[in-house]
């Protein structure tokens, strides 16, 4: 008998990994997911429909009203996907590990030919399946803001990008609050925790910062154009670590610079480089999830001692 | 590969508790060995050790000819294991719950249905194929568990109180399904607390108390391994005094019990041998001590059990 080392490709892993086969046999029975799904749009199409009512009665069909109307629209689906994707997307992760340790099913999956990676994976998918799903469902309703005129493809493109790469880092880390802990409890509270830091634990942070430094100049006068850009730098890379500001902040860099990467600004007299805070959000969610996932998956290995 | 379990020096602690000490064992290939031991004695530690689910504090463990700790997988691929308490999946009917699990152990999909069903035959779940899993009953969802660790076709079983819990006649069911699978050339490895059930199931017993391995062989074995303290009853027409004036003097005799027992009546025990009880017999004769009987107490399994057991366990 030899060996043989069992790597599944990631090809094998989507296809017919068990995990995620069991959790979307389970989680897709009975009418429980279609009723959430058809709840959730039957709600967002409404919401929409007394914004776009609004407008007409107040502006009249076309004219900057509508354009209006649509930049509401979107912004409103963009905020619900937000909410869906910071808090739904790690609830639906932290229960995944922990559930079945308090069920005691987690040994009987240990002790079989299951690879850590190929669980964590198979974890990841069944509950971003159905999280990605209400996000892309939501899709075609933001697309009437096309219609109205208040949104470009780019907009909507980078957007949906930004909130799907958010989707998989925040679901990888209420996975990794799963792994880590004993119970689904204390997992959820840790997800949470995490979650409600990152959105508003910065910007609170950020805030702070702003209130000292600018204590600071007014104390000491005037600052170089040096300090001045480097706070900036922070500024905009702090807010690359946060959803909702990266969103925020790169629309306007969009609206007023008319730039999506790059663009200068004059600090003190000094022409700075500056960049729209998108790309460095994709890239720091990206690391942040493969690093999260690399920690579920040594956990998951751990023989316990 | 006759030995497919070969325990070394194997020690596992919890902080300042010794779960297990220093055990060494060896199980052959097609052994049906029940592991024995009253609460707390190490069964369940040493049976997760063996499953790679436990670190070792010290010594090693081999399945099947692979290290547990160097080589996980290949060990895995050797056993079922069926856990003391487990849980099973809500929303999932009995056919693929084990269709999870042998798509777990990398069974295709084309074998898996007709292996399905031989394994609910074997369980005797056929007719609950389409049912959902949480609706069985706690024996059924045992059976369902015995057949989960038969998806792979291991080698070797590691069954922990696989009758708990069950009532008598499904613990007789339990015992003909193991009979079952040893028949199939599998080698069982199971914990218990009751020694008598088990007794006519195993090829060989091993018993732990305190982290420790008490005894380990087959019945006769252990029993004969107890004869070195046998306890004898006697009987004799009229007073027993000169009888026990014989017996004080007599080598081998130990703890000779007269009182709250008939005055006709004595008890003690004996550690020589028969040639030797059979001279103190017509010793006692040749005295004219007018004997009625003359008999060995019968040791049944559970005073084995107890007496091998002495109550360690705090
Ligand atoms: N995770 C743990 N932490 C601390 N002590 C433990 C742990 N697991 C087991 N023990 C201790 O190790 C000893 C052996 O436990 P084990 O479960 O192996 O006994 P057992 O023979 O299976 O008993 P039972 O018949 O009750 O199932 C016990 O004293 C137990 O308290
Ligand atoms: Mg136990």
């Amino acid at each position: 008998m030899t060996n043989l080392p069992l790597k599944p490709t990631l090809w094998h892993t989507l296809r017919q990994n068990p995990v995620t086969l069991k959790e979307l046999r389970s989680r897709m029975r009975g009418r429980r997911a279609f009723v959430v799904l058809t709840v959730y749009l039957l709600f967002m199409s409404l919401f929409l429909a007394l914004i776009y009512l609004a407008y007409l009665t107040t502006s009249g069909p076309g004219g900057s009203g509508a354009r209006d109307a649509g930049k509401i629209m979107f912004t409103a689906v963009l905020g619900m996907q937000i909410f869906l994707v910071i808090f739904i997307a790690p609830a639906f992760t932290a229960s995944a590990i922990s559930g079945e340790k308090e069920r005691q099913t987690y040994d009987l999956l240990r002790t079989t030919l299951l690879s850590p990676s190929a669980f964590v994976l198979g974890k990841l998918l069944s509950a971003l399946s159905y999280v990605v799903l209400l996000i892309l469902a939501s899709v075609p309703l933001q697309s009437i803001s096309f219609l109205l005129g208040g949104l470009s493809p780019e907009e909507l493109i980078i957007s949906q990008i930004l909130i799907l790469v958010a989707a998989v880092t925040f679901a990888l880390y209420g996975l990794y609050c799963s792994a880590r802990m004993k119970t689904t409890l204390a997992a959820i509270i840790a997800a949470y925790g995490g979650a409600l830091f990152v959105t508003f634990g910065t910007p609170l942070i950020a805030v702070l910062i702003t209130l000292i430094t600018g204590a600071a100049f007014i104390t000491t006068g005037t600052v170089g154009w040096v300090t001045e850009a480097t706070l900036t730098y922070l500024g905009l890379t702090l807010s690359a670590t946060n959803l909702p500001a990266t969103l925020v902040l790169s629309e306007t860099i969009l609206q007023q610079e008319n730039t999506l990467l790059f663009y200068t600004q004059s600090i003190r007299g000094h022409s700075v480089w500056l960049f729209s805070p998108w790309p460095l959000f994709i890239l720091l969610y990206a690391l942040a999830a493969w690093l999260l996932y690399r920690a579920c998956v040594r956990h998951v290995r751990r023989i316990s001692d | 590969m006759s030995n497919i379990i070969e325990i070394e020096g194997l020690s596992k602690r919890y902080g300042d508790l010794v779960a297990l000490n220093d055990l060494n064992l060896t199980i052959d290939q097609g052994a049906v060995v029940g592991f024995i031991g009253p609460n707390g004695a190490g069964k369940t530690t040493t049976m997760r050790i063996l499953t790679t689910l436990l670190q070792p504090s010290s010594g090693t463990a081999r399945v099947a000819g692979y290290d547990v700790a160097q080589n996980p997988d290949a060990v895995r691929r050797a056993i079922g294991y069926m856990p003391d308490f487990f849980g099973v999946y809500d929303d999932m009917k009995v056919w693929e719950y084990l269709d999870f699990f042998a798509a777990c152990y990398d069974i295709p999909p084309a074998t898996r249905h007709g292996m399905i069903d031989d394994l609910l035959g074997l369980v005797d779940l056929g007719h609950k194929k389409e049912q959902y899993v949480e609706g069985l009953s706690r024996g059924m969802k045992q059976r369902l568990c015995l057949a989960r660790t038969l998806t792979h076709d291991p080698q070797l079983l590691i069954l922990d109180e696989p009758a708990s819990g069950l009532d008598p006649r499904a613990r007789i069911e339990m015992r003909e399904l193991l009979r079952e699978l040893q028949n199939m050339g599998k080698t069982i490895f199971f914990s218990s607390h009751i020694l008598s059930e088990i007794a006519d199931v195993c090829t060989s017993i091993a018993i732990l108390e305190a982290g420790n391995l008490v005894a380990h062989g087959n019945i006769e074995q252990i029993r004969r391994q107890l004869r070195a303290n046998r306890t004898i009853h006697v009987r004799l027409l009229g007073e027993r005094e000169p009888l026990v004036n014989l017996l004080q003097t007599s080598p081998g005799v130990v703890h000779l019990q007269t009182d709250d027992l008939p005055a006709d009546s004595l008890r003690f025990d004996f550690s020589g041998d028969d040639v030797a009880l059979s001279e103190l017999i017509q010793t006692a004769v040749s005295h004219h001590i007018p004997l009625v009987s003359f008999r060995e107490e019968e040791h049944d399994l559970e005073d084995v059990f107890l007496q091998l057991t002495k109550g360690v366990v705090n």
